[in-house]
């Protein structure tokens, strides 16, 4: 079974984050990591092959500058191989442009199914997983808080906001899963030294056969018109409790649905 | 020349350091106190699991094969988390020295089936969770298995101390050298040293950017920057000297340029973190003392670790007869 994780090399978020004025868009110049919430479907899917008892993860990545050091942390996890795309025509993609170039990068890997995070912690659109199975022409299903492989099936348990439902798809399929659908394992140091040496295929876009007016700046359908600094923290509220201020924080707390 | 550490040990270090921020959080080094064995349950075993204990053991042996420039900075992470585990002991020291004898032991030291622990110079530490002890006899090491110990007065509860008074089984470690194993404890310590002093200064610096008086933070107050600068200083002249040590150990054959790079690593480190600590209580104020406030895991430890396998004394005296003076 081969399987395929899609993975964000994000900047460090322990590093305060900075936005470039002129394009608008994050600063992604120093070092890049692995986007903690793709570990969990690393994760899963080196388990899924461990049950399997064949087969192997791929990585596929996009990426500014070749930067592998995201990557390099997903392979000593124990994943096989990575693709890695990069070129200078794709600064300035919107989620379309990034989920077509993973679309063509993952179609070559033909995969028996695609794991994705539901969405990136430093974009947060959480529509790339969706887009890249509309592109491939593959059954999609979002919020996985659990995932089995059977015969030719995905078994899904999908997260809802009452509990969750549970979904069977045929493969191949595309799967996002929410964090803490398993618990990721910390590089081993025989990994980490095994992870120098796997394979790591590096693709510009005319290695993918994708046209560059098609991405990037030249094909977002999208424009940062002006950026600001997010609000300052508001005071919260005081309630004076009158005999009733249980039924206030009741009240606070079902707005919020966590009850 | 490359001075820099590469890419992988760099990883090594973020990956130990993830660990320890997961598994061994001030919380679970207060409940290890209370444990009869004073560990803290499951990190040995994902520490074996990791390959950490294994850094020194020869592939052949089942080991990694790595050296000392590979172990010094997770040891130094060690420190900067207060991991209540006998690292330094049981890693830099037992597990080279077993493989160097040719020690059936080795196995289970690096596997995290066993732990041991050291007596180079008269203590036993962690003597309640060791199954053995390196032990010095003479000019010779010895593998103790059987032993009575009393217990010792602590001031870490992290590092609880025994006596040795009574040795009913050991083996010999024919083929371990104990100067290069006292040269391993004392270098492993002074990495120690480097974590726990940086963690002492970033507590503080966070304390005093929060802490306000007069209507500024504490630390807009140059007495304040002064003594914290100073130790920023004392770590960065400090850890270098602990990296060649590091290199020194794990390259250079000659035992007498070994002993005086890391003594003069010992002697700057223990000087560095005990500066670290007096600056850190200093710039708390009394909230430093209190029992509840987790500034004292790091001092305790920092007293201690300046003096263990050698306080600063010893090693300049060791520094000065190697240079001749």
């Amino acid at each position: 079974m081969k399987v395929v994780v899609c993975v964000k090399q994000i900047p460090d978020p322990a590093d305060p984050g900075a936005l470039d004025p002129e394009s608008k868009t994050l600063v992604r110049d120093a070092k890049l990591i692995l986007d903690e919430s793709d570990s969990y479907g690393v994760e899963m899917a080196l388990q899924l092959v461990d049950a399997a008892g064949e087969g192997e993860v791929h990585l596929v990545s996009m990426a500014p500058n070749n930067e592998t050091a995201g990557l390099r942390t997903a392979l000593a996890m124990g994943a096989a191989s990575a693709t890695l795309i990069s070129d200078e025509a794709l600064k300035g993609s919107d989620a379309l442009g990034t989920a077509k170039v993973l679309a063509a990068a993952i179609a070559r890997q033909e995969p028996d199914l695609v794991l994705a995070a539901t969405e990136s912690s430093d974009g947060y659109t959480g529509t790339v997983p969706e887009q890249v199975a509309a592109l491939m022409d593959l059954p999609s299903v979002t919020f996985a808080k659990s995932v089995a492989v059977d015969g030719g099936a995905a078994k899904v348990q999908r997260q809802t906001e009452a509990g969750y439902d549970e979904v069977e798809c045929p493969l191949p399929a595309l799967v996002s899963v929410t964090a803490g659908v398993v618990e990721p394992r910390y590089p081993s140091f025989k990994g980490i030294m095994a992870a120098k040496s796997k394979p790591v295929d590096e693709l510009d876009l005319g290695g993918l056969g994708i046209d560059a007016g098609s991405v990037g700046w030249a094909g977002a359908g999208q424009e940062i018109v002006s950026i600001a600094d997010a609000p300052a923290r508001e005071a919260g509220e005081v309630i004076e409790d009158e005999g009733d201020a249980y039924e206030r924080i009741v009240s606070f707390l079902d707005d919020l649905k966590v009850l | 020349m490359k001075f820099s550490f590469t890419d992988e040990q760099n990883m090594f270090r973020e990956t130990v350091r993830e660990l320890f921020a997961d598994r061994c959080p001030p919380d679970a080094v207060r409940q290890s106190w209370d444990n009869d064995d004073g560990r803290v349950p499951g990190l040995w075993a994902a520490l074996a699991e990791m390959g950490v204990l294994a850094v020194l053991a020869p592939e052949a042996a089942g080991g990694l094969g790595m050296n000392e420039v590979d172990l010094v900075r997770i040891l130094e992470e060690a420190g900067y988390a207060g991991v209540p585990e006998p690292l330094v002991e049981h890693v830099a020291v037992a597990v080279p020295a077993l493989a160097e004898a040719g020690h059936a032991a080795l196995e289970a030291a690096i596997a995290g089936d066993s732990t041991i622990t050291l007596n180079l110079s008269g203590e036993v530490i962690v003597g309640a969770a060791a199954d053995a002890v390196v032990h010095r006899h003479g000019d010779t090491l010895q593998l103790v298995t059987e032993w009575q110990a009393d217990e010792a007065a602590s001031i870490d509860q992290s590092r609880r101390l025994g006596v040795l008074t009574d040795i009913t089984a050991a083996d010999p470690l024919d083929g371990a050298d104990p100067d290069l194993a006292f040269d391993r404890a004392a270098l492993g310590t002074a990495a120690q040293c480097i974590g726990v002093a940086r963690r002492l200064l970033e507590a503080t610096v966070e304390y005093v950017a929060e802490r306000h008086q007069f209507g500024k933070p504490v630390g807009s107050y140059q007495a304040v920057k002064h003594h914290l600068a100073n130790v920023k200083i004392a770590l960065d002249f400090a850890a270098p000297l602990v990296y060649r040590a590091a290199w020194s150990v794990a390259h250079d054959d000659d035992p007498a340029a070994r002993g005086r790079d890391v003594s003069m690593a010992k002697a700057q480190a223990s000087e560095a973190v005990d500066l670290a600590a007096r600056q850190a209580l200093q710039c708390h104020g009394a909230i430093g003392y209190t029992f509840e406030y987790d500034l004292q895991l790091w001092l305790k430890r920092a007293w201690t670790l300046a003096a263990a396998h050698g306080d600063v004394r010893f090693h300049r005296d060791r520094v000065a007869a190697a240079i001749g003076i």
